[in-house]
């Protein structure tokens, strides 16, 4: 079952996907929501200190989720082809029909 | 169908201008099917207003048209033999194609089920191919490999990503307070959703553009080997979504936004974000999916990353089978499509237009139907929704969510 799912799965590109989806989708969100925290440690400060330490907090949040932004961007302007899985060598290849 | 006896060039000019006219249709249905996909969560949680969100959407599917023409062409390809598209009875086997797939949008619209355009305009492909050529020109192991394995995981990625995201989220909600924190994300969701309805224009408009493509090179105007996409295809694409987008899928919409679970602003951002990651990635790596089975998939894991209870699964029930059948249902309409063509003859124009007259009153009965129980921007309006409001409507104690 393994190997008949290998020759239809591509798992090189699945656990890139699965990994980018965490730091693009889950990471963001955590990310954005420190954004949030940070404002609110510099609106709710009571000294200086705290509250440039909300705002860099803040502005370092900012930044990697412009970050994320671009990179999705840059991910859309420099896709490559689409290409079939290439199944592994030892996985039971079914034969792919060629056309003539 | 004999490919051998009809090379390319012979398909005539009535039947061409037919199928870039269905070309550009399809284009629109997909706009307004789709806008759901990216603006649905905006709209249910009051972060944009609707009709400010879907213009936001169609100007954005607009430039996402133009960002980038990788994938225009590859629409079917490796599952369908080239030569069946760009060989003599190429232009109504596309046409056929695209009817297909366009009025299986429409009845998936009616029905209000988001529904997977691109999985609709491969099933049409196939559809008419299979009775054109008797199965023959089909390559299922493809199929199976670039289709229909993306489309079963990748809902289920979108999905645990945005339920670990929402969980994230409300873990740190506690610390924000509530109104913070759906203010914040609210701000958050225009961005999130900004960048779905990007890639999709990147995605969806170039798959037409393929397709209409592939009926020039069937008509002999453009070379199969030195393939390029003409400025005019790019841009009627481009416009026909983006026109699609605009004109509002408030069906869909209500589906997505509102009937999978009650979105609130945290989940709307999880869950736009965790999609738009996983169809940027897997476009980027070279692994197709639908947009519209990711953010379903997104949605639902940001309903169960806040409540499993939250979920109403009777609609998930209703998408999936939607789903099951999105590419045989438009494959029968794309096949009935050209066997009825093929009654007066694969290359003449009468079998193209009759498919074209019976899609557009089909389409027209739909419009019909769908105006007795209608959806409109203002039943979805909620941007007089306060964060205080919306948590209140989502079982938050009042006291709770002011703090």
């Amino acid at each position: 079952m393994a190997i008949l799912a290998s020759s239809f799965i591509n798992w090189s590109a699945l656990w890139k996907i699965v990994l980018a989806a965490l730091i693009g989708g889950a990471g963001v969100v955590i990310v954005f929501g420190f954004l949030l925290y940070g404002v609110k440690i510099a609106n709710n400060a009571k000294s200086g200190a705290g509250e440039w330490g909300g705002y860099a907090l803040a502005g370092v949040c900012g930044l990697l989720c412009v970050g994320a932004v671009v990179a999705g961007i840059v991910a859309m302007t420099d896709k490559p082809k689409s290409k079939p899985a290439k199944p592994a060598k030892s996985s039971l290849v079914v034969p792919s029909r060629t056309w003539s | 169908m004999d490919l051998e006896g009809c090379p390319p060039g012979m398909g005539s000019e009535l039947i061409l201008i037919l199928v870039v006219v269905a070309g550009f249709s399809f284009d629109f249905t997909n706009g307004f099917h789709d806008t759901a996909n990216a603006m649905a969560t905006s709209i249910a949680t009051g972060a944009l207003k609707p009709k400010v969100a879907v213009v936001l959407s169609a100007c954005l599917n607009f430039v996402g048209a133009f960002l980038s023409i990788s994938v225009a062409a590859t629409i079917a390809k490796g599952i369908v033999n080239p030569e069946v598209l760009t060989g003599g009875d190429g232009l109504v086997l596309v046409l056929a194609a695209l009817i297909g797939a366009m009025t299986w949008n429409l009845i998936t619209w009616y029905f209000t089920i988001p529904s997977s355009s691109s999985h609709a305009l491969i099933g049409g492909v196939i559809g008419a191919t299979i009775v054109a050529t008797a199965s023959s020109e089909v390559n299922w192991h493809n199929l199976v490999q670039t289709v229909i394995v993306p489309a079963v995981l990748s809902p289920f990625i979108a999905g645990g990503v945005a339920a670990l995201g929402t969980y994230c989220a409300y873990r740190l909600i506690r610390r924000l307070g509530q109104r913070e924190a759906r203010t914040g994300y609210r701000y958050g969701q225009i961005f999130s959703a900004s960048l779905v309805s990007l890639a999709h224009g990147t995605n969806d408009a170039q798959k037409t553009m393929g397709v209409i493509s592939l009926a020039l090179i069937a008509h002999g105007d453009i070379s199969a080997t030195s393939f390029s996409v003409p400025f005019w295809v790019k841009f009627g694409c481009a416009l026909s979504i983006a026109l699609g987008t605009a004109s509002g899928g408030w069906r869909i919409i209500n589906t997505m936004g509102n009937r999978i679970t009650n979105v609130e602003s945290p989940q709307g951002f999880a869950a736009e974000s965790s999609s738009a990651a996983v169809i940027l990635a897997s476009s980027y790596y070279g692994y197709p999916l639908s947009t519209t089975q990711v953010v379903s998939g997104g949605v639902l894991g940001a309903g169960l990353g806040k409540k499993v209870d939250s979920v109403h699964w009777n609609v998930i029930g209703q998408m999936l089978t939607a789903w099951i059948f999105t590419m045989p249902g438009a494959g029968l309409l794309g096949g009935a499509a050209w066997a009825i063509a093929d009654i007066f003859g694969a290359h003449a124009n009468a079998g193209a237009i009759v498919i074209c007259a019976l899609a557009a009153a089909g389409a027209f009965g739909l419009w019909t139907l769908a105006q007795r129980n209608k959806v409109t921007a203002n039943d979805l309006d909620r941007t007089n929704v306060s964060p205080v409001e919306e948590a209140e409507l989502a079982g938050v104690p009042s006291a709770v969510a002011a703090a």
